[in-house]
């Protein structure tokens, strides 16, 4: 077990040192994966060893690749400026960034000063006032923005350099050639990603203000409402998150209209299915179907989308299959598998309802009606930026990085497409530069040679990462915790800080989370710290992980119970788990610690404690 | 008052449902049982037959001097005070009429249960349980498990001077000695027992900081006895109203409890092995109650304090219904600071103001 700053639970004030931090074996020279401003130094030490820093699992469960890095660098600038150039908001400064031995750490900065708090807020009130007022103008300006973005990332295209320049090149008399093309696309790409990354958050932080002041309320009227309550309250019917499984539960009815299911349920490989019934007579409607399904539905991330490891629907289709399987059998034992959205709005306006009747006063009662009322107005952004931006955009995004990893593959740099994400982004401005360099001159390019060794070692060192348990925070937690981005996405919150402080197991080898879904179950656990792990989930297994991304829904099907490290309102974990009845317990900070594959465990949601009975043999 | 009222008024009878002659906690079960909740089958010995008891003893006048002379007595005088009154009570003949209306309703309720001598609850029920803002909780007496008609009527006439004792003459809201405030009645209710496999008490609102989206409950294995004394460290659970989750839990390492035993009647007796450390109630149970206290709460508009037992079969029975006497007196306070609009609320919670202060404690103001 790699947590070592644990010795004396009950009198800790502070975590583990991040300058304390120990490589772990087989992972020395990490450092050269990431940029110089990512790494901890000793220049820094006197503000970074007095800061809190706090594990993202949520985003980057896994060690980042090099080339990944685009996505938290991304968000380190465009998510900060929000907060502190754009609004700004009052009390919050940015959220800084280092990365830890392969892993993301983060931490909020505030402000404290009354005077400048005061400077900012008039700023703010003026300039978040108006996007308040005029949201859904300027979400549908948004959504035109975003569509755009991705319309142009569409268009950009890797081909590997020609022999010779083609002929329009030389008598359009165009001037700039396949080398010029080809850097040139590769500023487009790098561009459009900072392009969308930046309406990721033009909306998000306001969208989580409204949101959280409505939560706030809540919880202070109803002390100990859920999280899930408040958000069924806001949360919308026909958010675009939904869309995908939706898809698939409308491709099933259409399977058994079409008699094509029984082809479907036969073929559990994705290709040998389509195959299989495209050889029917109802085969062409059903693939036509499933060709409109797929564009742009299965531009769905198995993962949060901010990793090119997470299985993307579109290229990889085993988790739709399954489900669809799922959903065709469900329809033939007579099921009806539509979302019950009558029943759904129907408790939505009930519970919205008995809460506001129970409110003291007629003056909180108005409030109670405005602050719900603003919700639900930036809640559909909150929810919806998500598959366009995270789904649909990333998704395509990786697929044009891979599609450039074709070239140096072409050109003989890489041995595989993938290899391109052991460089950092501006590593491969360098590569492609060293190729067309080579391309032009005709001597062979270093990059032929140079590549293949560092990428070797780099993936070693990633994989002993890997095998390496991030603690959940480091550095000297602050006197209170402000900002809205880290209490409602992170779920971070005094209490959390305190509960990690208490330690990483209880003494009676008893882990303790929040009571996330009722029900005891006692199974074999299944440790997923990689999407890709998803595959080998068995029936009856216990799921046990950082945290779930929404795409996971299908696996539930084969699960017993959940258990994860994290969890913040917004994770799916403790919904879907409720969703499919199944017992679930979230944040308990150490469950990918503690537990290993096999280990038979019980999982008690209705407590919120996670046992350990029996650990498996190790190999 | 009604002086046309029947000596013996069955729950289950049409005008039971909120009858003055049946005291408090006797006509509210008369309209739960209206209402179709499951509440045990009994009957109330009325205010009216009370009062023709105390006519025919002679005792009407004595009783009516020592409760107006209750607010200025000394807490040491009241024994010697009603000394007489109680003799009165405990000796004198029944009017025959009212005797026989008590055996009869006694073997009535022997045919409707199948039970020979079946066991009893006898309860007082005071008329001034009615006002407002006077709970009397445990005040007045309660007998468990009375057996046969002989010694119903005994544990009648002990209901009877339990109005005479201390704590009733004495019991005072506001400065004031309530039972002096008029002349009060007392019916006495006669019920069918609960075999309860646990009970407890029930409130509609948090007690602790009247947060009207909770049900806040109270349960031990065997009777509810233990609750309501205090002597038995309950379980608690707290449920959200609206949305039903138990939002909090809390069990008791009960190793005792409250339940009846041939040899020594109602007692308190170890548990066996296989009960400890198990909850009391299941989940299910929880929110059937749960369920049923916002119906209650509902039906009487405004929050309640509510005894429920769960039998050998499991099925919840109401024991008792009375008004929340604490957060109900309160004015209702704000928990928004300021009036702002929506958007003014917002802004101001990122500015880093708090926009509300925490329900009902009266604690700081929000900003």
């Amino acid at each position: 077990m790699a947590v070592q700053n644990n010795t004396t639970p009950s009198a800790k004030r502070r975590f583990q040192s991040p300058f304390d931090v120990a490589t772990p074996p087989g992972a020395e020279g990490w450092q050269e994966l990431y940029p110089y401003y990512a790494h901890i130094s000793e220049e820094r030490r006197a503000v970074e060893e007095q800061k809190l820093w706090y594990f993202d699992g949520m985003h980057n469960p896994e060690p980042l690749y090099p080339f990944d890095t685009i996505m938290t660098e991304n968000w380190w600038v465009a998510a900060s400026q929000m907060t502190t150039k754009v609004w700004p908001i009052p009390v919050a400064m940015g959220i800084d960034q280092r990365i830890i031995n392969g892993y993301l750490y983060v931490s909020p900065n505030s402000i404290d000063d009354p005077a400048e708090v005061a400077r900012r807020a008039e700023l703010f009130n003026e300039r978040a006032g108006h996007y308040y007022e005029n949201w859904d103008t300027i979400y549908a300006e948004w959504k035109k923005k975003a569509n755009g973005c991705i319309e142009r990332l569409k268009q950009i295209q890797f081909k590997p350099l020609p022999e010779f320049e083609p002929e329009e090149n030389v008598y359009g008399h165009r001037g700039i050639y396949s080398s010029h093309d080809l850097l040139s696309s590769y500023n487009r790409l790098i561009e459009n990603l900072f392009e969308m990354g930046s309406y990721h958050f033009e909306m998000l932080n306001l969208g989580y203000g409204a949101y959280l002041t409505f939560r706030e309320f809540c919880q202070q009227a109803f002390p100990g409402i859920s999280d899930q309550t408040i958000t069924d309250m806001v949360s919308g019917i026909d958010i675009l998150l939904f869309r995908p499984d939706d898809e698939l539960r409308k491709l099933a009815s259409r399977a058994i209209e079409l008699s094509v299911d029984g082809a479907l349920l036969a073929n559990s490989d994705p290709a040998s299915a389509l195959k299989a019934v495209g050889s029917l007579p109802g085969g062409a409607a059903w693939l036509a179907a499933y060709e409109e399904s797929r564009n742009p539905w299965f531009w769905f991330s198995t993962g949060v989308g901010y990793t090119h490891s997470d299985a993307v629907w579109m290229t990889d289709p085993r988790l739709p299959f399954t489900a669809l399987r799922g959903y065709i059998e469900a329809l033939r034992r007579g099921e009806d598998i539509r979302r019950p959205l009558d029943k759904i709005i129907e408790t939505r306006t009930r519970v919205t309802q008995e809460y506001r009747e129970l409110l003291p006063t007629e003056d909180d009662r108005e409030a109670f009606d405005g602050l719900v009322k603003l919700a639900r107005t930036v809640y559909p952004y909150v929810e919806d930026h998500n598959f366009f931006v995270e789904h649909w955009h990333h998704s395509l995004f990786w697929e044009k990085v891979r599609e450039l990893g074709e070239v140096f593959v072409a050109h003989k740099f890489f041995d595989d497409k993938e290899d391109i994400f052991y460089l950092h982004r501006h590593e491969v401005y360098d590569a492609l530069y060293d190729m067309i360099i080579g391309w032009a001159v005709g001597t062979p390019p270093r990059g032929e040679v140079y590549w293949r060794p560092i990428i070797q070692k780099r993936r070693k060192i990633r994989d002993a990462l890997a095998k390496w348990s991030p603690p959940p925070a480091l550095g000297v937690p602050p006197e209170s915790i402000t900002e809205p981005l880290t209490i409602m996405l992170w779920g971070i919150t005094q209490e959390t800080i305190q509960q990690w402080l208490g330690g990483d197991t209880a003494e009676d080898g008893v882990l303790r989370g929040i009571a996330a879904s009722a029900g005891k179950v006692t199974g074999r656990a299944r440790l997923i710290t990689e999407s890709e792990q998803l595959y080998d989930v068995q029936d009856g297994e216990i799921l046990v992980c950082r945290i779930t991304a929404p795409s996971w829904a299908p696996v539930f099907q084969r699960i017993s119970a959940a258990v994860s490290d994290v969890g913040g309102m917004m994770a799916h974990t403790a919904i879907i788990s409720r969703e499919y009845g199944l017992p679930a317990v979230v944040g308990t900070g150490f469950a990918t610690v503690n537990v290993s594959t096999g280990d038979l465990i019980e999982v008690d949601g209705t407590e919120g404690t996670v046992r350990v009975l029996e650990k498996a043999v190790q190999a | 008052m009604s002086a046309a009222a029947p000596f013996v008024l069955w729950l289950d009878d049409p005008i039971a449902n909120g009858h003055p002659a049946l005291g408090g906690k006797f006509s509210s079960l008369g309209e739960m049982t209206a209402s179709g909740f499951s509440v045990p089958p009994g009957f109330g010995i009325t205010t009216s037959a009370y009062r023709s008891f105390m006519d025919a003893a002679g005792l009407s006048e004595e009783a009516r001097r020592v409760s107006a002379a209750a607010d200025k007595m000394a807490l040491e005088d009241i024994k010697s005070e009603t000394k007489t009154l109680i003799a009165g009570v405990l000796n004198a003949p029944l009017p025959a009429q009212l005797e026989a209306d008590i055996r009869e309703a006694y073997a009535e309720l022997e045919r409707r249960t199948g039970v020979k001598d079946v066991p009893v609850a006898v309860r007082s029920s005071g008329e001034s349980e009615d006002l407002a803002g006077a709970s009397f909780a445990g005040q007045y007496d309660t007998f468990l498990w009375v057996c046969g008609i002989e010694s119903v009527l005994h544990h009648v006439r002990q209901c009877w001077v339990g109005m005479f004792g201390e704590a009733v003459l004495s019991y005072r809201v506001d400065g004031q000695a309530v039972i002096s405030r008029g002349d009060f009645g007392m019916c006495v209710g006669i019920q069918q027992m609960v075999q309860a496999r646990a009970a407890g008490v029930m409130f509609t609102l948090n007690p602790l900081n009247g947060d009207r989206s909770k049900v806040a409950m109270e349960a031990v294995w065997g009777l509810g006895e233990g609750v309501v004394k205090g002597d038995i460290t309950p379980s608690r659970f707290m449920v959200d109203k609206v949305t039903f989750e138990i939002v909090e839990r809390k069990r008791s390492d009960q190793r005792e409890e409250y339940r009846f035993d041939p040899s020594q009647g109602v007692a308190v007796l170890p548990i066996e092995e296989t009960r400890i450390g198990v909850s009391c109630l299941e989940e299910s149970h929880v929110l059937a109650l749960a369920e049923l206290a916002k119906h209650i709460e509902r039906r009487r508009g405004a929050p309640q304090d509510i005894e429920w037992a769960v039998d050998v079969n499991g099925n919840v029975r109401v024991l008792q219904v009375r008004p929340e006497t604490v957060w109900s007196r309160k004015a209702a306070q704000s928990i928004v600071g300021k009036s702002r609009s929506p958007i003014g609320h917002v802004l101001a919670r990122m500015a880093g103001n708090q926009i509300a202060k925490p329900a009902a404690t009266g604690a700081k103001g929000a900003a």
